[in-house]
């Protein structure tokens, strides 16, 4: 399933789980004749079972799947830690299924049968939305790492530069001299690979906002 | 079904194509009293100022009954220039021609007054009710009431000599008899006959035909006999009776007046050339004789042939009701299911167009693979040939289609069953289980009307186990063979069942223990199953949910089927 493409990355796939094979099938030909690269499952439980997550792309689900339904795929996704972004498709047009699959983050909800252009258009929104959390995910992680690597003399200072107090002020709350709360700020600024305080701040608002989102990877 | 009465009329004299003003009406009316009056001179015995047969009152009276009574006296006004027309050259002096004038109105007011009083609505005489209120009041009571008027107005102009008793009842029992035939006649060709030429089927009119003739036949023979045997003549009077029984049998108020008039019309021809069993006395005693055997022949048949009319109708009626029924079930089934069958349609409808755009994709590409598109193309086919599957079998589901029984397979047929409702089971998460035997004798029975009844089940079964919890929603349908030949279908869910004695309630129309449900999807389907010779009955399993039941026995005899 994993394709790497020629920047390297590994290709972002397209899931679709439906039960009806002429419809898996055409949804598959006419995805991957628009260029996508895509994979197919009957069920959810064949979707939990054998999909990897951790490859980027997006689902595209049957509402009505026999055994664990759309819906419930969606939750589960949304509890694990690559939540996939989720399109719905239905048969019929049942208002509060598609409301319940929206709150619940979906990035559309198409009914069938699908227009190709606007299912492209859906599967790529879904794809950049995919991308963007991945990228999202990735750099919190990364700053997570840093943070860890720090001593616990630098995190204190890290912790107060980031509130806007002066190195001076710095030095008398932690009882050290100005000088070496200059050096501290300094090892801080590089281990954080942050350019500038205002650069520090971003990054520890954007991990402290998010603790969910920052596991390491598998 | 309605009776047709004159029934060989060509294409361009049809009576729906009759449509008169109210002006010309009163023309017609006015022609119809001249023409009536005439007739009345023609049947008038020498010797007697009375007619055999005098119309031109029971035509007014007629028209009357079909008017609204503030527009009764244009009528009135109407039929005054054809009385003088008819009479003043007659030999009869113009003081009784007025004063017949006076009687003959107030004969026709009388009987059309108080028949608007006793009957609430506009009277019709294909109604029981209205048909004995129009002969009390219209053939018995303004007859008699006015025939002292008109009596007392001949003695009082001294126009002729006959006693005063004598002439009330010489002109009550010519009226009567004008009344009896003459009233009914009109009434039910203004008011049935354009509804009856329209929908009777051609071999009634045939029948009709046949009937008229072999009246006509029977009355000559009976009514020009020459020499009357005095011991054998009673007997001959029930001659026609057969053809008039059969005439009030089939042929309803219509017809059964066509028949009285051309008994009368025989009768009276016979009487007046002193030919038939009523030719024996005198003029007086002849016309009488005849005026009572038609009075008393045509009253009883008259009412039966309404009261006949009147069944068949209830009877078509509740059939309509029936059909109407059934199919708000099959409508109703069809809401229910609408969401399925959408899921049904646009699952085919799905693969087609995305097989379609891919191939529209890869045309658009550099490479194509033919091997690739050959495949598309044959994806396509296979799912346009399931949508129209389903189309197919939705109309043979919710359409009024004509009803076939033929031998079919039960497996099949809950094969097909299931598939029908696939998308709604599987919606629900219920898991089927199917137990069939084979191989199954056939059965006998309505497609259409089948699978209507075994959807209906299961439709039941999965709403039944809506609230049970995921993983306990089982539908087992088994079917087995019973007794030699017989077919036995049951469907088990496991749903919450329902209390011992609703066992029955729940087969009775409009009962319902669904919040939504119309309590007519059981009801009509033991119907069907009844027609069928066959029983559909539910059992409640003791904490295992609810089983029913259809048992069909070998070729069951189809009586009525419902559609």
């Amino acid at each position: 399933m994993e394709t790497v493409d020629s920047s390297g990355e590994i290709a972002p796939c397209v899931r679709i789980v439906d039960d009806d094979a002429a419809v898996r099938i055409s949804l598959a030909r006419v995805l991957r004749a628009a260029g996508f690269c895509v994979c197919t499952y009957p069920t959810a439980q064949a979707f939990l079972e054998a999909d990897s997550q951790t490859v980027p792309g997006c689902v595209i689900l049957d509402l009505a799947l026999p055994g664990q339904s759309g819906l419930d795929l969606q939750e589960a996704l949304a509890k694990g830690d690559w939540p996939l972004p989720v399109i719905f498709l239905s048969g019929r047009g049942d208002v509060p299924s598609s409301v319940q699959a929206m709150k619940a983050g979906a990035v559309d909800f198409l009914v069938k049968p699908p227009d190709a252009g606007a299912l492209v258009a859906v599967v790529q929104t879904a794809l950049e939305r995919d991308r963007a959390a991945r990228a999202e995910r990735e750099e919190i992680a990364s700053v997570t790492r840093r943070l860890a690597g720090l001593t616990p003399r630098e995190r204190a200072v890290l912790e107060r530069l980031v509130l806007g107090e002066p190195n001076k002020q710095i030095a008398a709350v932690l009882g050290v001299s100005e000088k070496t709360v200059k050096v501290h700020r300094a090892n801080v600024l590089l281990k954080m690979a942050a350019r500038s305080i205002a650069s520090l701040v971003r990054m520890t608002e954007r991990a402290g906002r998010r603790p969910a989102e920052t596991k390491p990877s598998a | 079904m309605t009776p047709g009465g004159l029934l060989s009329l060509p294409a361009g004299l049809r009576l729906e194509r009759f449509r008169l003003s109210f002006a010309a009406g009163l023309v017609l009316l006015a022609v119809a009293y001249f023409l009536g009056a005439k007739l009345g001179f023609v049947l008038t015995p020498q010797r007697l100022p009375i007619s055999m047969l005098w119309p031109p009152n029971a035509l007014l009276l007629a028209a009357l009954l079909l008017t609204e009574p503030r527009r009764w006296w244009m009528l009135v006004a109407a039929v005054l220039p054809a009385h003088f027309a008819a009479e003043l050259h007659s030999g009869v002096p113009l003081a009784m021609v007025f004063g017949w004038f006076v009687s003959n109105c107030s004969e026709a007011l009388l009987g059309a007054v108080a028949i608007r009083l006793l009957r609430p609505r506009p009277p019709r005489f294909d109604s029981f009710a209205d048909a004995c209120v129009i002969l009390l009041c219209g053939a018995l009571f303004a007859p008699i009431l006015s025939s002292f008027l008109d009596a007392a107005l001949v003695k009082a102009i001294g126009w002729n000599d006959t006693t005063f008793w004598q002439l009330v009842r010489i002109r009550a029992t010519a009226n009567t008899l004008a009344a009896l035939i003459v009233v009914p006649l009109v009434m039910t060709l203004v008011q049935n006959a354009r509804e009856a030429l329209a929908t009777a089927p051609r071999r009634l009119l045939v029948e009709a035909a046949l009937l008229f003739a072999g009246l006509a036949t029977v009355a000559f023979i009976l009514f020009s006999n020459l020499e009357p045997d005095a011991r054998s003549s009673p007997a001959l009077f029930y001659a026609p009776l057969p053809f008039m029984l059969w005439a009030a049998a089939r042929l309803g108020p219509l017809g059964m007046s066509f028949a009285n008039l051309l008994l009368t019309a025989v009768a009276i021809w016979g009487a007046m050339n002193g030919l038939g069993p009523f030719a024996g006395g005198s003029p007086e005693d002849n016309a009488r004789a005849v005026q009572l055997f038609l009075i008393a022949a045509s009253v009883p048949l008259l009412l039966l042939a309404v009261l006949l009319e009147e069944r068949r109708r209830a009877e078509r009626d509740a059939r309509e009701q029936r059909q109407q029924l059934a199919h708000l079930a099959r409508v109703a089934t069809l809401g229910g299911l609408s969401g399925a069958l959408a899921h049904e349609l646009n699952q085919p409808l799905t693969a087609i167009l995305s097989n379609a755009q891919a191939a529209q994709y890869m045309l658009g590409s550099d490479t194509i693979d033919m091997r690739e598109l050959e495949e598309i193309l044959k994806d396509i086919v296979a799912a346009d040939r399931r949508a129209s599957e389903v189309i197919r079998r939705l109309r043979a589901l919710f359409m009024n289609e004509v009803i076939q029984a033929q031998d079919l397979d039960a497996n099949e047929l809950v094969r097909e069953v299931l598939g029908l409702a696939r998308g709604d089971l599987a919606a629900r998460d219920i898991e089927v289980v199917t137990n069939l035997m084979q191989p199954l004798p056939a059965m006998r029975a309505d497609r259409v009307q089948f699978q209507q009844v075994l959807l209906n089940l299961v439709l039941n079964a999965s709403e039944a186990m809506a609230a049970a919890p995921a993983g306990a929603r089982r539908l087992t349908v088994s079917t087995r063979a019973a007794g030699e030949g017989g077919v036995q279908i049951s469907f088990y869910d496991q749903g919450p069942g329902f209390k011992p004695n609703d066992a029955e309630r729940l087969f009775e129309p409009f009962y319902t223990t669904k919040p939504k449900g119309l309590g007519l999807g059981l009801p009509i389907s033991r119907s069907i199953i009844a027609a069928h010779g066959g029983k559909l009955w539910g059992e409640s399993r003791a904490g295992a949910g609810a089983a029913f039941h259809v048992l069909l026995p070998p070729s069951g005899p189809l009586a009525w089927l419902p559609h």
